[in-house]
């Protein structure tokens, strides 16, 4: 799993994909303070984050692994939105 | 997924009987910021009829055989989606019905 911040919306009409009422969120990758990495990329969103939010993605074929994605070709998620980071001690990130 | 701008065509003659019918296409991968290409080029199959000039994105890996035009073939990296709007931080960096007007 790694950390990105929400940076916007991608709106797609023609989709392939059979997933109902989709959410794509334009992300980029970042490091565990929320500093951006300048690489940018789509995900479904499963957990109604917002733009500046921390996310946790999942990548892969573990992608499939939820109701709503199961036997779907999607393979970046958005799984969860990270509330705070502690690095030896430190809080590293905290949601406003 | 990642988004990527359809630059051309691939045609391939001598290809296992599994792939006929495909349609390959040439990608470069995008910035979408600049939504200039980033000189990353890749080939996928078309599952949502693609043109040149569009934005799409894929998706790749064992997910790339979930749509129907793939399933069970050898493909990792599937055109899910042509792309109609991208919006970063409340702006606008793309719009279809932009470019082609």
């Amino acid at each position: 799993m790694t950390l990105a911040r929400v940076r916007g919306t991608v709106v797609a009409d023609q989709r392939s994909d059979g997933v109902e009422h989709p959410r794509f969120l334009l992300i980029e990758e970042c490091d565990q303070s929320g500093t951006g990495k300048g690489e940018f990329l789509v995900a479904l969103d499963m957990v109604g984050a917002d733009r500046g939010q921390l996310v946790l993605l999942a990548q892969g074929s573990s992608c499939r692994w939820t109701y709503l994605t199961e036997n779907k070709p999607m393979d970046v998620l958005v799984v969860a939105i990270v509330d705070t980071i502690d690095q030896g001690g430190l809080d590293v990130w905290k949601q406003e | 997924m990642v988004l990527a701008r359809v630059k051309g065509t691939v045609v391939s003659t001598h290809k296992p009987s599994s792939m006929e019918g495909l349609k390959l296409l040439l990608l470069e991968k995008i910035d979408p910021v600049s939504m200039k290409g980033k000189g990353d080029f890749v080939v996928a199959i078309d599952s949502v009829g693609a043109n040149a000039g569009e934005i799409v994105f894929y998706v790749t890996g064992s997910s790339a055989r979930m749509t129907e035009t793939t399933k069970g073939k050898p493909s990792d990296a599937t055109i899910i989606a042509i792309v109609d709007v991208i919006e970063k931080d409340g702006a606008f960096t793309y719009q279809k019905a932009a470019v082609q007007e």
